[in-house]
């Protein structure tokens, strides 16, 4: 687990854990935004580097994701083969629709 | 500065001053202003006090100053001391030195009846005889001896009108004989005092002479004694002597002369540096007793204090100074370096303001210099920098005009921030106007950017809306990249334009966009925004947006007071995204 943000409110922790089915599954809490979306890019790199062929992100703490969490997404999209946004809250549920990304980040409730 | 501009139809006589949104930023005619020129400028002329208080603290007077002082004080107080320690010692010394004198000359005085009484018995006794020889010498026989006694010599003498006659003698020839003359003068002097008379004989063997002279009937009887002095008048008092600590000399008469001295332990006379005397009277003379301390009379410790004091009171005092000194220069160092730090952070809060405005002043070059002037409508636009950002927004808006009739409205926003969102935006804001240009409708322009813009390759995603207006058609053509719709309001009631969201810029290339074409109502008023005017944490957007809707529909107004009530409503105290906002407004 990595903790970062400027405070608790703020905070926002991830989990990175590789299955044996070539499966990487990140699990995402509390808020993401611009100021520590680079910590959670390049603490799940490594496991992209070794080639998953599915992501799971599951989202299911995150109170709040802000654009560049979804552009992150998308681009976690554009490298693994399959990818899945999973357990979405419905405000960020609402927000992915109304960007047109549902089908992209393949959100399931 | 700021001032809001109306940029639009003819008919309102051109540019109006309206009320504006201080933070924000309005169009003019000559392009965007920024409103943070100002307080720019005074943080960087706030750093100049900073860049001058460290040099104050170097270039200022010598720091040890207070030292000094404290040695100096020191140094003062120590020297009181020594001499009043010293005082005290020498004072002391002097009472008791006085108390050994007259002590010793106490003891003097008791001495002297050993002397007189002898000599004026035998003169009564021989004028009471008739001057008998015989019973003078049995009388005085005992007082004279070689050691112990009183006299060396004692003889009787006649005072006849021829002078004196020496009568008897008892011990060794009186010296007084060989000068009758001087004998004469004398007996003379010690009759007519009628007490004991004094002289000291010089000579090889100097002796002190004592005469009584009887004051008788029948003629004046002198009984006159002598004994020796010491031949070069020094002698040490016996060691059992309570005096053997002190220095003495004896002179006959009242002063130090060396002519009348007696005896003396030194060989340098008189006494010089401490000393005390004291006057015997004796007969028709007297004895000067003076001494001076062998060794302090109140012992060594008393005469060292001073110096101790002193010895001691120099260490503490410069010891004091050193240690002033030593603080002086820690707190020196201390102010040094707060002044450094102080430094630092005014260079920290001066790069930060500058690394803002840098943003700020990119941000607002990358936005239109001037909005089209369409004949029907008024155009207008804001930009709000989110509060405490540092780095460049990459939301953005553009009126693009095509025609005398036709406008392209839009307004995008890049994920991310800093200079290559920017750059993302800025090359994402000039292909549109290229393609524009080429008259391609919205849904080819918005499938074209797909191709321009990875996500993989950038980092970035753009979301974009992208309305052809056709000002004398009425007509609004509507296409959104992963956009916010916009809002169309008219008579009191607002409607969101919902077309067909396709995916944002940087997603996937050769994406292909749907258009939604709706009419404007007469009067209609066209707003579109990014999510900075209408998200909030925690909040759904649907409800930012209802939130947009009654605050847009809530007033009259022309279309700047509209966008600046709105941003002022909506964002309140600021929110922490960037946001931006077009809108047109037909005249009729």
């Amino acid at each position: 687990m990595a903790e970062l943000g400027a405070n608790h409110d703020q905070a926002m922790t991830f989990d990175v854990a590789e299955g044996g089915d070539h499966t990487v599954t990140v699990r995402l809490a509390g808020e993401l935004d611009i100021t520590n979306i680079d910590a959670l890019a390049s603490g799940v790199a490594p496991a992209l580097e070794r080639g998953p062929q599915r992501m799971v992100v599951d989202v299911s703490g995150l109170r709040f994701a802000d654009s560049s969490a979804i552009a992150l997404w998308v681009r976690w999209a554009g490298v693994v083969p399959e990818i899945e946004l999973r357990d979405v809250p419905p405000l960020l549920r609402r927000v992915v629709e109304s960007m047109g990304l549902a089908e992209t980040l393949n959100v399931t409730p | 500065m700021g001032a809001g501009a109306q940029a639009g139809a003819p008919d309102f006589g051109g540019p109006v001053p309206l009320p504006h949104h201080d933070a924000g930023v309005a169009m003019t005619d000559s392009g965007p202003v920024s409103s943070s020129a100002a307080p720019a400028r005074e943080t960087t002329a706030g750093g100049d006090p900073g860049d001058e208080r460290p040099a104050a603290v170097a270039r200022g007077r010598w720091p040890y100053w207070p030292a000094l002082g404290v040695a100096v004080l020191g140094l003062a107080i120590t020297g009181v001391l020594v001499i009043l320690a010293a005082s005290t010692y020498t004072s002391n010394e002097n009472r008791l030195l006085k108390l050994r004198v007259s002590d010793a000359g106490a003891l003097i005085a008791e001495a002297l009846p050993s002397v007189q009484t002898p000599l004026a018995s035998a003169a009564a006794l021989a004028d009471a005889t008739g001057g008998s020889v015989q019973k003078f010498e049995s009388f005085i026989g005992p007082y004279v001896g070689p050691a112990g006694r009183s006299f060396d010599t004692v003889s009787l003498w006649h005072l006849g009108p021829s002078g004196p006659q020496l009568m008897a003698t008892v011990g060794t020839p009186p010296v007084l004989a060989a000068s009758p003359q001087r004998a004469a003068a004398f007996f003379a002097r010690a009759a007519m005092n009628a007490q004991l008379g004094i002289t000291l004989l010089q000579g090889p063997r100097p002796r002190l002479g004592y005469a009584f002279t009887s004051p008788g009937l029948t003629g004046h009887y002198v009984a006159y004694g002598e004994s020796a002095l010491p031949a070069n008048r020094r002698s040490t008092l016996a060691s059992q002597s309570p005096f053997t600590d002190l220095h003495y000399a004896l002179y006959l008469g009242r002063a130090q002369n060396n002519s009348q001295l007696l005896v003396t332990d030194l060989k340098d006379l008189p006494i010089r540096g401490q000393h005390a005397s004291t006057t015997i009277r004796f007969g028709d003379s007297a004895f000067t007793f003076v001494v001076s301390a062998k060794h302090p009379l109140e012992g060594t410790f008393a005469q060292r204090l001073p110096w101790a004091i002193g010895i001691v009171g120099v260490l503490i005092s410069l010891g004091a100074a050193f240690l002033t000194a030593r603080l002086l220069a820690r707190r020196n160092q201390a102010e040094r370096l707060a002044g450094s730090l102080e430094r630092i952070a005014d260079e920290n809060r001066r790069l930060y303001a500058e690394q803002r405005t840098i943003a700020q002043t990119l941000q607002h070059a990358l936005l239109p210099a001037g909005l089209p002037k369409i004949q029907g409508i008024a155009t207008s636009a804001r930009y709000e920098a989110g509060v405490e950002g540092v780095d460049i927004g990459g939301d953005w808006y553009d009126l693009i005009g095509l025609d005398n009739r036709r406008l392209l409205l839009v307004v995008g926003d890049v994920s991310g921030r800093g200079l290559r969102a920017a750059a993302t935006m800025a090359e994402l804001r000039f292909a549109i106007h290229a393609y524009a240009a080429q008259e391609d409708p919205p849904a080819v322009i918005l499938s074209k950017l797909s191709r321009l813009v990875n996500v993989t390759t950038s980092g970035h995603i753009a979301t974009i809306l992208c309305a052809m207006v056709d000002v004398e058609r009425r007509r609004v053509t509507v296409t959104s990249a992963g956009h916010l719709p916009p809002l169309m309001i008219s008579d009191g009631t607002g409607t969101f334009i919902h077309s067909e969201v396709g995916v944002p810029i940087g997603v996937r290339s050769g994406v292909r966009y749907t258009s939604t074409a709706v009419d404007a109502p007469p009067a209609a008023t066209l707003l579109a925004f990014t999510d900075g005017l209408v998200e909030r944490r925690g909040e759904s957007i649907d409800a930012g947006l209802e939130r947009l809707e009654r605050a847009a529909v809530g007033e009259d107004g022309d279309l700047e007071e509209l966008l600046d009530r709105l941003i002022s409503d909506l964002r309140g105290d600021g929110g922490d995204d960037d946001t931006a906002i077009a809108g047109l407004r037909w005249l009729n």
